[in-house]
């Protein structure tokens, strides 16, 4: 790209927070897992959303053209719908984290234990 | 447009940014009310009864809690995806913001200037310095805190806050984020109707959210905000002129303000001095005598002291010392505020805490009752978003 720097703009917005930064797990690596996988669930719910926008569309006019969707605004019945289906979404991708509690919960206190271990 | 962003200042999201904001919403709802229930229960499940069988006694305050469950992977999930979501608000408004900056800059000024719908001022110093317990930290995981410009008339910090509260409170704060003000001041107009204030201060106003109710109360009076945050006062002025609400915004220190000796009747904070070390929160009270008129009154609104819950309310209330980058958070939730109003100089026994009943949740009718009923109360809920919305404020008069 040629370089104009007469068109060149303020400087970059800083999106990363300054100082040091939170750590939570002993082992390496596994905040920054957390932080991807929370990453990755964000990005599936932007697809579950444009995708529940284009079925919308679909259905009422049997045409989908790209603007259509940019510019699809949901009902506030279909948002309320995808509300409750999004805290479905978040509770099933991170199921794991409410196991513990719902296991003590049941209290299991006469679990016949497993072999010892070979 | 972001929700509950719906003035002149609003910026355009994409439909993608608009998902990820959703999401965001959602996360929190989860993080707060699925993931705390959860930990909550493992906790007085497993690791508190088996604290007690070790030591023969329940914990006896938050740190001794939080040292207790720190190891625990409830703790360390929780806690990660706590920041984590912190971080996605911001990032999910940043970069609606970030395209728009130079041009919200232009229409600030325009409504600034603007005289049609309100006739309000700004001011902000381009020899201010920012203290540094504010220059130094993201307060709340923030990229760029209240206060980094980067060129001329910047209000990007400002617009970030604002829209980012708006993804982070999800409309428990009010349609304009108003709710705990207009809680706070309707409470107090109703149990001091002596007080009729001609000119109120709102300090570390930000996006002037907490300012405007006042406005609201006592539509004669003059209702000024200050802030250290250049972007932050030029964004509020612009904010409540979009409004039509006529009010005066300054980038001032609380600790040294210009304002002359019994200038105002009534200095407010809303979530203020927690942000604040305690060192500069006795200036900030030592600064409000000064400008308060005799009699007048200094009323901030707050998070609870620890010595009005339980050891793991306040083990809960103080994770954002630790891990949301406040720092003073902790500190000043321990110190005892009502003995620092009266080295202030404060009317001996003029101390005052309430208790407001969230007016956006419960409506003015239950806020008016509770003012004819008991005083602060050990609740959970205070000053938290949850099943019920309490704000906790305190006081005293000159």
């Amino acid at each position: 790209m040629p370089d104009d720097s007469s068109n060149v703009g303020p400087t970059p917005l800083r999106y990363s927070v300054k100082g040091k930064r939170m750590r939570f797990f002993d082992s390496q690596g596994v905040d920054e897992l957390v932080s991807i996988c929370m990453g990755l669930a964000q990005e599936m719910w932007v697809i579950k959303e444009r995708q529940a926008a284009l079925e919308s569309i679909a259905a009422k006019k049997g045409v989908v053209l790209p603007d259509d969707v940019e510019g699809y605004v949901f009902s506030d019945d279909e948002r309320t719908t995808l509300d409750t289906e999004r805290q479905g979404f978040i509770d099933r991708v991170f199921f794991t984290l409410r196991e513990e509690a719902e296991s003590l919960a049941a209290e299991p206190e006469d679990e016949p234990p497993a072999p010892s271990m070979p | 447009m972001t929700d509950y962003v719906d003035h002149d200042m609003k910026v355009s999201h994409t439909k993608d940014e608009s998902s990820r904001q959703h999401f965001v919403q959602g996360m929190r709802g989860y993080v707060l009310n699925d993931l705390a229930g959860h930990m909550k229960t493992v906790w007085e499940r497993k690791v508190e009864p088996s604290f007690e069988k070790v030591n023969g006694r329940a914990p006896a305050d938050g740190p001794e809690v939080h040292k207790t469950f720190k190891p625990e992977t409830i703790f360390k999930f929780y806690s990660s995806m706590r920041c984590n979501t912190q971080e996605m608000v911001w990032r999910s408004v940043m970069p609606a913001v970030e395209r728009e900056g130079e041009d919200l800059s232009r229409r600030a000024q325009v409504l600034s200037q603007a005289g049609d719908k309100a006739s309000g001022t700004v001011a902000t110093d381009p020899n201010f310095s920012v203290p540094r317990y504010v220059s130094e930290l993201d307060v709340h995981l923030m990229p760029g805190n209240y206060h980094e410009e980067r060129f001329d008339h910047d209000v990007t910090q400002g617009a970030v806050f604002d829209n980012g509260l708006g993804v982070f409170s999800f409309g428990l704060l009010g349609n304009r984020m108003q709710d705990i003000t207009d809680s706070v001041s309707t409470y107090f107009q109703a149990r001091y109707p002596d007080v009729k204030p001609e000119k109120v201060l709102d300090l570390g106003c930000s996006l002037g959210h907490s300012t405007l109710p006042w406005k609201d109360r006592y539509p004669d009076a003059e209702i000024h905000g200050i802030d250290v945050g250049g972007p932050c006062v030029r964004y509020a002025h612009a904010r409540a002129q979009s409004y039509g609400i006529t009010s005066h915004f300054h980038q001032m220190d609380a600790e040294h303000t210009d304002f002359e000796d019994d200038t105002f009747d009534v200095v407010y904070s809303c979530m203020f001095l927690h942000e604040v070390p305690n060192k500069n929160i006795k200036g900030v009270f030592k600064e409000a005598h000064r400008i308060l008129k005799p009699g007048g009154v200094m009323i901030h609104y707050e998070l609870p002291p620890n010595s009005m819950m339980s050891a793991y309310d306040g083990f809960y209330l103080d994770w954002d010392a630790y891990y949301n980058k406040e720092p003073f958070y902790k500190a000043f939730r321990d110190a005892d505020a009502k003995a620092e109003i009266a080295e202030a100089g404060f009317k001996k026994d003029s101390f005052f805490e309430h208790v407001a009943p969230s007016k956006n949740l419960y409506g003015e009718d239950a806020l008016l009752e509770a003012v004819n009923n008991k005083d602060a109360t050990n609740n959970s809920n205070v000053g938290r978003f949850g099943d019920g919305v309490m704000w906790y404020f305190f006081g005293a008069r000159k």
